[in-house]
């Protein structure tokens, strides 16, 4: 069977550091190239792909007038976006307003770093990568907050505010969904947890809690990345724009590909977590079966989870009306929390005493 | 949709309150009836309940037959308006092209904006009240549909044809009636076409009484300009 050896760029470029610094320099810059490359393209097309799944969900058509069907509405609007006048409020705290959305860029930046894309493309394969992730989108709350509370702008602060409530909030229940996951795989390498679900993806692997965290996992990272229906801080009917309304052009664009690029992050963890993320879809001992499915390169089973689950996402925001602030907080500290802990519980008890009823590693 | 199945949330909340009769009395505004579960129960059926909105909204997604937005320059010529669609104020003629006008001047009164002015005269052989002109200022029509509704003989309608747009303000005052004459229940009375095209005096779209300050344009008579002046070019 296939063994899945998982080397990243940052690996190579240690190996070619010890022949040449060149090689090693090289590898961190198609690193980087790559990375920015792949963040302005995967904005494009996530917003693309947003209008158009938001326009036929509403019985319309999206853009259709630039290019074949559209396409190029998004070129056309990031054109427009770089040549907007850039407009900082009077009397607001320039540094900061400033400095906020690229905070905000810098936390998504850095959790893409360790994300398995497939078995050979991973920039860095952290061993508490888990840990890592949880820490580093830290900053996106952080940007939000700084760039409501810069603006001199009393929407900008409640958009703000109420970002940093709900983030904070939800975080405490994404983070007991994906103990559940750490818990079953042992350990907190994000290759490491791919590759235990070799077997099975965890999402039903693991005795009906995989489930139950996968649905807590997911909607608390709905929220954490303010999406409708947790859209609170943006809130356009009750906030104009939330913590950017008082953003424009280029720093405007840092936020919106931000937020899409987040998008993609969750769904991408998402499937990485509980549904196998580059791993094939196996059956454990069905050997036939498994070595057919290998035959589908490990990159595409990890695009076509993250398309899906992003498919989804947009399903969500387009279907569902936005809750309130008591609500959200109510969802959250009354329903996600306790059914995360026990579920945690129940995760820990399985663990423990070995109830498995799948063979384990 | 009842509030059971939308907000789980508030329904737990509103479980742990007890009866909502009780405060109903209170003179607390109240929320309409929600059926109590626990709190599992809750969950569930607000799951379910969400997962019904998705499959209406995914049937909108998976039908494209659903799509209401036209494409309207590209598709021009197979645009097919609706019935509804109110566009183009028109005088309805029959086949020997008359009309049912009396000029009882109902939907002058009528119209909220002082768009429709019926113009009457005296038939030169009968001495009869007749229409001389309907005319019709679209610029400042807002398409309300009254003139069609009061019409005591039917003789007004809508048409959908919207594609209005002109160069030259003037161009949006018509006149609705071909001809300056009796209605067609007057002219059928009549013995001979003869003596009926007699009685019709030919009237088009852009003879009447437009707002020009003095000035004439192609096919447009000014104000105050015998007819026809304008129309030699």
């Amino acid at each position: 069977m296939n063994t899945w050896e998982v080397t990243t760029l940052a690996e190579r470029s240690a190996e070619a550091l010890s022949s040449s610094f060149w090689g090693a320099a090289g590898y961190l810059g198609l690193a980087m190239l790559g990375m920015a490359g792949f963040v302005a393209v995967l904005g494009m097309v996530l917003i693309y792909a947003e209008r158009k799944v938001a326009g036929h969900f509403q019985c319309r058509l999206g853009p259709m007038r630039v290019g074949w069907h559209g396409t190029l509405q998004t070129v056309a609007d990031t054109v427009k976006l770089l040549l907007k006048e850039d407009i900082v409020p009077y009397q607001a705290d320039k540094m900061l307003h400033i400095l906020a959305p690229l905070l905000m860029f810098i936390g998504t930046i850095l959790v893409l770093l360790v994300l398995p894309f497939s078995p050979i493309v991973q920039v860095a394969d952290v061993n508490i990568g888990v840990v890592y992730i949880t820490a580093v989108s830290g900053f996106s709350v952080l940007g939000i907050l700084l760039g409501g509370w810069s603006s001199n702008n009393k929407w900008s602060l409640i958009g703000a505010m109420r970002a940093g409530a709900q983030i904070i909030s939800y975080e405490v229940s994404a983070t007991l969904a994906l103990l559940v996951v750490v818990l079953f795989s042992g350990s907190l390498q994000l290759s490491e947890i791919v590759r235990s679900q070799a077997e099975g993806w965890w999402i039903w692997r693991a005795h009906g809690v995989g489930i139950v965290a996968f649905l807590i996992f997911f909607i608390a990272s709905t929220a954490e990345i303010n999406r409708t229906p947790f859209d609170m801080p943006e809130g356009e009917s009750e906030l104009t724009a939330g913590f950017h309304t008082e953003y424009s052009g280029l720093r405007f664009a840092f936020f919106f590909l931000a937020e899409f690029i987040n998008m993609f992050l969750v769904a991408a963890l998402t499937s990485t977590l509980f549904l196998g993320g580059w791993m094939p879809f196996h059956i454990g001992g069905f050997e036939n079966f498994n070595a057919l499915m290998d035959l589908i390169p490990a990159g595409l089973w990890f695009t076509g989870k993250t398309a899906f689950l992003v498919f989804v996402l947009m399903w969500f925001r387009w279907s569902f009306p936005r809750l309130r602030v008591d609500q959200l907080m109510r969802l959250e500290w009354k329903i996600l929390l306790p059914i995360g802990l026990v579920n945690l519980f129940v995760a820990a008890v399985v663990v423990l005493y070995g109830l498995y009823f799948f063979p384990v590693r | 949709m009842d509030s059971v199945t939308m907000d789980p949330v508030k329904q737990m909340e509103k479980a742990s309150q007890g009866s909502p009769n009780h405060a109903a009395g209170k003179g607390v505004i109240e929320s309409p009836e929600i059926k109590r579960g626990g709190f599992l129960k809750n969950i569930f059926t607000g799951m379910i309940s969400l997962a019904k909105g998705m499959k209406v909204t995914f049937h909108y997604f998976s039908h494209p037959s659903t799509v209401v937005t036209q494409q309207y320059p590209e598709n021009r010529d197979t645009l097919k308006m609706f019935d509804r669609f109110r566009a183009h104020l028109t005088m309805a003629h029959d086949e020997k092209g008359q009309h049912k006008c009396s000029g009882c001047q109902i939907c002058q009164k009528a119209c909220p904006n002082a768009s429709i002015s019926v113009v009457n005269r005296s038939n030169p052989v009968t001495g009869k009240k007749e229409l001389d002109r309907y005319v019709w200022r679209m610029d400042s029509c807002t398409f309300c549909n009254m003139c069609v509704q009061v019409c005591p003989f039917g003789t007004l309608k809508m048409e959908n044809q919207f594609e209005s747009s002109v160069y030259d303000r003037r161009l949006l005052v018509y006149t609705l009636n071909r001809y300056a004459g009796p209605t067609a229940q007057v002219l059928g009375k009549l013995e001979s076409d003869e003596e009926r095209t007699k009685q019709m005096e030919p009237r088009d779209p852009y003879s009447g009484p437009t707002p020009m300050n003095g000035q004439a344009m192609a096919g447009v008579a000014a104000l105050g300009e015998k007819k026809g002046e304008g129309e030699s070019k």
